[in-house]
């Protein structure tokens, strides 16, 4: 994500605002406008960058500042704390614990990142001691559990799908039971590409779900997402109660901002990041670090403290 | 922009001002609700703005019509400026083309390849024109072109597999696959692919094996340059007689950096651009059907390059191809 160029441009209008002759409050309006355009272009949710601009507004309470405060940092915070709180719902993920059966359902879009992430994911978990196994219950797409397993046979885990059963209901039960009675820690099921335009496809992820009971359901979305993101991450959300988001494809040029918009519609925090197409490419979310990235700024970190 | 919370193209603006010179200041408010609009329907805002900079140059003093409003006059403007964009400048029938490349004395199969970034629909709308070709009796060569995602070559196998049986069934053209495993130079596969179905060589005085040869390529990032330059070298062997680039419609601003990306890789070997200067043949929009009224990737798109869409993706299954319709595209945007 070229989030650099996202938290240039807030650092450009902060800069702009201390650098005006007089810090008034038309400059101010002027500063959180450049900042909304900045968001908008990063494909956060048009709605929500109004929101985040009056926020921002509220917050700082600018014509009731004291004349010697400094007033650059205030702001700052603010748009810092205005962000983070998007980035960061307070939610507590699901904590996979040894010694018995976790079971995680992967759901998304087409061509989220899903079949790629689950086999990182499932590496990330094998490398931390977890016996770990990686169910197909795709059984639409083309090709999909060659794909599955030619990942998980690079990545040494064991897998299960069908050739033959078309229904992934009974797929995903009877892969999840099988590695249930052989005592795996960890258990992850991949589902096809649905949206919530298609009532039938929603149908069968809540069938699915019902089947193998998944302890955490991760909604996986493609950092380059726009507008749409909210409304069909919304839609799973009521479908499938996901608790966990993992953005792909972070290593692209898009910003990102759809996918934190979809964050900010669902209350759901980001767990894991994808940044490439290969299995190691994947890196745990820590929303305070992103935003301070974001900002590109060291000093921000000293703010979260406060 | 955003200088209110909703950016519906209600009435606020409903006030009827016939014949009246329009300033910058009648405009500046309506013009920043419409540029909203369109970033709504995910219309980059880049490409929003400067769509409403145009229509702000059409409408300065102009005097509006009679009983109408400031609104009702933008709408207007708006609506014929992208009905002008997404028109296309030249048509391509492409059935047309493909009958006459394969034909007469000095025919050859055409050409057809696919790219575009990762996951948005390369592979199934490859096999959506293989169907809609197959459809027109003419004989296709699929290549799996992708020599590097895991299961690339087993998705198109099972694709080609289906077709052949809908082509049997339905005793329409014929359909096979060409294919070399993994790790091989796609550029090379695909150069061999088109020697395999041009045949000049071999047996039987020579005959063509194919008409289409319709090759697949691996999605890349449009910022990794090692993976965007070898598009280069692709264009040049495989020689396609069309390119076309898949745009995903659910993806926000960063289609107007993967349109021109992709369209400046494809030069040829005196570093001139492909297709009179414009790089590729056209885009083909898929996921529409995710969507609803959020088209604006298309207009992203055909703004950023000029080059048109030639087909849009509306679902999963082969029929779901369908060319575009620019009155439907622009109603849903001006919705
Ligand atoms: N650059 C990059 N590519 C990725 C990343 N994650 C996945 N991809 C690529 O995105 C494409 C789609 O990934 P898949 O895993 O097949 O997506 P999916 O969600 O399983 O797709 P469906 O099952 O068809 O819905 C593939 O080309 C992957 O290699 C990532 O983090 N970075
Ligand atoms: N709803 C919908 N899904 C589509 C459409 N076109 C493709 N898809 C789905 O999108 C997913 C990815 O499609 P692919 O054809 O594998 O994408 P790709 O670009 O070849 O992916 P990579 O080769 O991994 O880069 C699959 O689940 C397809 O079924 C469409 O028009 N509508
Ligand atoms: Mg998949
Ligand atoms: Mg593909």
């Amino acid at each position: 994500m070229v989030l650099q160029d996202l938290g240039r441009r807030i650092n450009g209008a902060l800069t702009d605002l201390t650098r005006a002759p007089t810090l008034d409050e038309k400059a101010f309006d002027g500063m959180l406008k450049q900042i909304a355009n900045a968001l908008a272009e990063a494909d956060v949710n048009i709605k929500l960058v109004a929101n985040l601009r009056k926020t921002i507004k509220t917050s700082v309470k600018f014509s009731e500042l004291p004349p010697h405060a400094n007033k650059k940092r205030i702001i700052q915070k603010a748009v810092f704390d205005a962000l983070v709180d998007i980035v960061n719902p307070h939610q507590k993920e699901y904590q996979p614990k040894k010694g018995k059966s976790n079971i995680i359902m992967f759901v998304g879009l087409q061509g989220a990142g899903k079949t790629t992430t689950c086999t990182k994911l499932a590496r990330w978990y094998q490398a931390r001691g977890f016996r770990t196994a990686l169910v197909c219950a795709d059984t639409f797409r083309a090709g999909a559990f060659d794909q599955l397993k030619q990942n998980a046979t690079k990545a040494k885990i064991p897998y299960y799908g069908s050739l033959t059963q078309t229904d992934p209901v009974v797929v995903a039960r009877d892969g999840v039971e099988k590695f249930k009675k052989e005592k795996f820690e960890i258990i992850i099921v991949d589902t096809s590409g649905r949206h919530q335009q298609e009532e039938a496809l929603f149908g069968e992820m809540v069938e699915i779900q019902r089947a193998v009971q998944p302890h955490q359901t991760v909604m996986v979305l493609d950092a380059s997402i726009g507008q749409a993101a909210e409304a069909q991450s919304r839609a799973f959300k009521e479908t499938a109660d996901f608790g966990a988001i993992i953005i792909t494809k972070t290593d692209g040029a898009a910003a990102g901002g759809g996918a934190i918009s979809a964050v900010a519609a669902t209350g759901t925090p980001i767990v894991f990041i994808g940044t490439g197409e290969h299995l190691l490419d994947l890196e745990k979310f820590n929303p305070e670090g992103f935003v301070s990235k974001l900002l590109g700024m060291g000093d921000m970190q000293g703010l979260v403290e406060h | 922009l955003l200088n209110s919370a909703t950016s519906r193209l209600t009435g606020l603006f409903r006030n009827v001002v016939g014949g009246k010179a329009l300033t910058k200041h009648d405009l500046l408010q309506p013009l920043a609700q419409m540029q909203n609009h369109l970033i709504e329907k995910n219309v980059a805002p880049s490409a929003a703005a400067r769509l409403c900079e145009s229509v702000e140059r059409d409408l300065l003093d102009q005097k509006t019509a009679s009983f109408t409003s400031i609104d009702a006059t933008i709408r207007t403007s708006m609506s014929k400026a992208l009905t002008r964009m997404l028109t296309p400048t030249s048509s391509l029938d492409l059935l047309r083309d493909v009958t006459t490349t394969t034909s007469g004395p000095s025919a050859r199969p055409y050409v057809i390849s696919i790219v575009g970034v990762n996951g948005v629909g390369k592979s199934t709308n490859l096999s959506k024109i293989a169907y809609f070709l197959l459809q027109n009796q003419f004989r296709v060569l699929v290549v799996a072109g992708d020599t590097f995602r895991s299961g690339a070559v087993e998705q198109l196998r099972v694709h080609v597999r289906n077709l052949s049986e809908l082509s049997r069934r339905e005793n329409v053209g014929e359909i096979s696959l060409f294919e070399k495993g993994y790790g091989k130079d796609a550029a090379t596969v695909a150069r061999d692919a088109v020697t395999y179905a041009t045949n000049a060589s071999g047996q039987g005085q020579g005959q063509m094996l194919f008409d289409v040869v319709l090759i697949d390529t691996a999605g890349r990032r449009h910022n990794d340059t090692r993976l965007m330059s070898s598009l280069t070298k692709f264009g040049q062997l495989a020689n396609p007689d069309k390119i076309f680039m898949v745009g995903e419609a659910l993806v926000g601003a960063d289609s107007v950096a993967q349109a021109r990306n992709f369209a400046k890789e494809f030069v040829d070997t005196k570093g001139k651009l492909r297709n009179n200067g414009v790089g590729m043949d056209g885009f083909i929009i898929s996921k529409c059907d995710t969507v609803g009224d959020m088209v604006g990737t298309l207009v992203s798109m055909v703004h950023a390059t000029g080059i048109p869409v030639v087909f849009l993706g509306v679902g999963q299954h082969y029929g779901d191809l369908r060319g575009l319709n620019v009155g439907w595209a622009v109603e849903r945007l001006m919705r």
